[in-house]
């Protein structure tokens, strides 16, 4: 019962959560939005690699490779942008600019199903992002500018990849629960939290060059890092790095996702007595 | 009274708004030296990463210090689609657009005070991003026109803003699409200004994403700046952008006020200036 109370919590959630994103306009340019962005991001790294085709010493398949390499990273950091700045947010939109934050906390079992569904509301536009970027991305570079970069999407292997969206989304979720429960205690924090995590992940965790270029102390600081082993299993499945290492990665994978489940609970729980206490759940602050 | 009398008044208090709005702003910007810190830190983490990327794909150093230099600029824009653009729709959301509209003074007065307060906060931050990004990176800088390179960037920042106050009148009824419109204008313009790579007037970057890019005066700025800092350039290399942004100005200044009076124009007749939560 309680399970079915909390999945129906969720989903509620997630219904209001996609409402309040996606209603603000009409669906045309709701979808314009939903490409543009992604898009943009997908062609300054291709520009980038142009041009280092164009001006360095390495052969075009290196570049071809790299380029393939950095598509699968840039189109799932999608995930990872959307999940930090979405739950990021979330507190102080729902405390301070709508108020409802108190009336969402006294509601009997309400606060963590709603925090998920709203989480899942931003997995559900990284996946939007995920797959236009890789529909345009084969478009662009192997349909229109015939440049033959080894990304076949019809190629992947699902076997693979599933597992690993499924554990780097649970991973994604509960940082982005953990910066739930840190937003519930800070101050003025909202346009700092999602950034800079986001912004950390970007550097350390393998998105647009491998963490092996990394200095060697940063480098043990990536390999703790959930993203790391998310973008490498999704490079694997789609055969851009050594499949050998799948079950490796996935299985890091994994022990990253448990450790930050258990730090996001663990920081929700002291943030929430602290909330109680201090009475944060309805303290409205502006700059 | 005589008209020159009321004129003088006028000015006197529309200056004094815009100075007493600046004030807010750098006092409301600067009171918390984690946000000052994590301002200046955040796009290092970001432009580290792209110039990390130009050391893997064998691209010389002087990319590195194209994009630290999109990166400072980057935060001007931000600033602007931020804290210019959707300030209305802020202030509305906290009740103080009412205060606004019924104040005896221009809102383009407090548009300037919210400029001027604007560029000089997210000066402060470039400065930091210049400098730590020279710092932890190494790159090389040329700079042999110091004083050019000054007004090419105070022409620039006053273009920016300029187009921030027309972004203002033009957000000013918005509710969530203020949100999402900055949103939207992110990505997009971190490309067609090519922030992020170096050489977006050359012969790689299509004709077609050179004009677009050409209508942001950012793109024109930065590539200026980057011809005089990096390239080591002189009057002869940027004269064009020059023209380019003064004609921006020109352009942009007398539409972002005719746009401002019809918005508050329109949001008087629908009602929608103290419209909250939409």
């Amino acid at each position: 019962m309680a399970i079915a109370d909390f999945v129906k919590s969720t989903r509620e959630s997630f219904r209001v959560g996609w409402k309040i994103e996606s209603n603000w306009t009409d669906p045309v340019l709701f979808a314009t939005y939903q490409i543009v962005r992604p898009l943009a991001s997908l062609l300054i790294v291709a520009f980038i690699v142009i041009i280092g085709a164009t001006v360095g010493v390495a052969g075009s398949a290196f570049y071809n490779t790299y380029l393939a390499w950095l598509i699968i990273g840039t189109a799932f950091y999608s995930y990872v942008l959307q999940a930090m700045l979405g739950m990021s947010f979330l507190i102080f939109v729902d405390r301070n600019r709508y108020e409802v934050l108190k009336n969402i906390y006294i509601s009997p079992g309400t606060l963590h199903p709603y925090i998920i569904g709203r989480g899942l509301v931003s997995v559900l536009n990284g996946t939007i992002s995920v797959v236009l970027t890789l529909l345009f991305s084969e478009a662009i570079f192997n349909g229109l500018l015939h440049m033959n970069i080894p990304l076949n999407l019809l190629g992947v292997n699902l076997l693979m990849l599933i597992p690993a969206i499924v554990l780097g989304i649970i991973a994604l979720l509960a940082i982005g629960y953990l910066l739930c429960a840190l937003s519930i205690v800070a101050n003025r924090m909202e346009f700092i939290l999602g950034d800079s995590v986001a912004g950390i992940f970007f550097l350390l965790g393998g998105v647009i060059f491998p963490v092996s270029l990394l200095p060697a102390p940063v480098q043990l600081i990536s390999n703790a890092l959930p993203v790391t082993y998310f973008l490498n299993s999704v490079r694997e499945s789609f055969g851009l790095l050594p499949a050998s290492n799948y079950m490796s990665d996935l299985g890091l994978l994994a022990v990253t996702t448990l450790a930050a489940l258990a730090l996001g609970i663990f920081v929700f729980r002291g943030a929430e007595q602290r909330a109680r206490r201090l009475g944060l759940f309805d303290r409205k602050s502006e700059y | 009274m005589k008209p020159s009398l009321t004129v003088r008044r006028d000015l006197s208090n529309n200056l004094r708004a815009a100075y007493a709005r600046m004030w807010v702003r750098l006092r409301g910007s600067n009171r918390d030296p984690i946000a000052l810190g994590a301002e200046i830190g955040l796009p290092i983490l970001t432009i580290g990463a792209y110039v990390i990327l130009y050391h893997a794909i064998g691209l010389p150093a002087t990319a590195g210090a194209a994009v630290i230099v999109g990166g400072a600029m980057i935060a001007f824009w931000t600033n602007v689609l931020w804290n210019m653009s959707s300030q209305w729709f802020w202030e509305r959301e906290q009740g103080n657009l009412e205060m606004y509209m019924v104040a005896p003074v221009s809102r383009m007065a407090i548009l300037l005070g919210m400029a001027m307060g604007g560029s000089l906060n997210t000066g402060i931050r470039a400065l930091g991003i210049i400098l730590l990004g020279i710092f932890v990176f190494q790159v090389p800088f040329q700079l042999r026109e110091p004083f050019l390179v000054g007004i090419v960037f105070v022409l620039t920042l006053v273009a920016l803003y300029t187009l921030g106050m027309l972004f203002a009148s033009l957000f000013m009824l918005y509710g969530r699409e203020a949100w999402n419109t900055a949103n939207l204008l992110q990505e997009p313009v971190y490309f067609l200004s090519g922030a992020y790579f170096p050489g977006f007037y050359g012969s790689l970057v299509p004709q077609a994403i050179q004009f677009a890019g050409s209508l942001i005066p950012m793109t024109i700025g930065l590539d200026a700046i980057r011809r005089l800092a990096i390239g080591g350039g002189d009057i002869y290399s940027v004269w064009l952008h020059i023209i380019a942004l003064i004609a921006s100005i020109l352009i942009l200044f007398p539409i972002a006020r005719r746009t401002l009076n019809y918005m508050e124009s329109l949001g008087k007749k629908e009602g929608r200036l103290t419209l909250r939560w939409q």
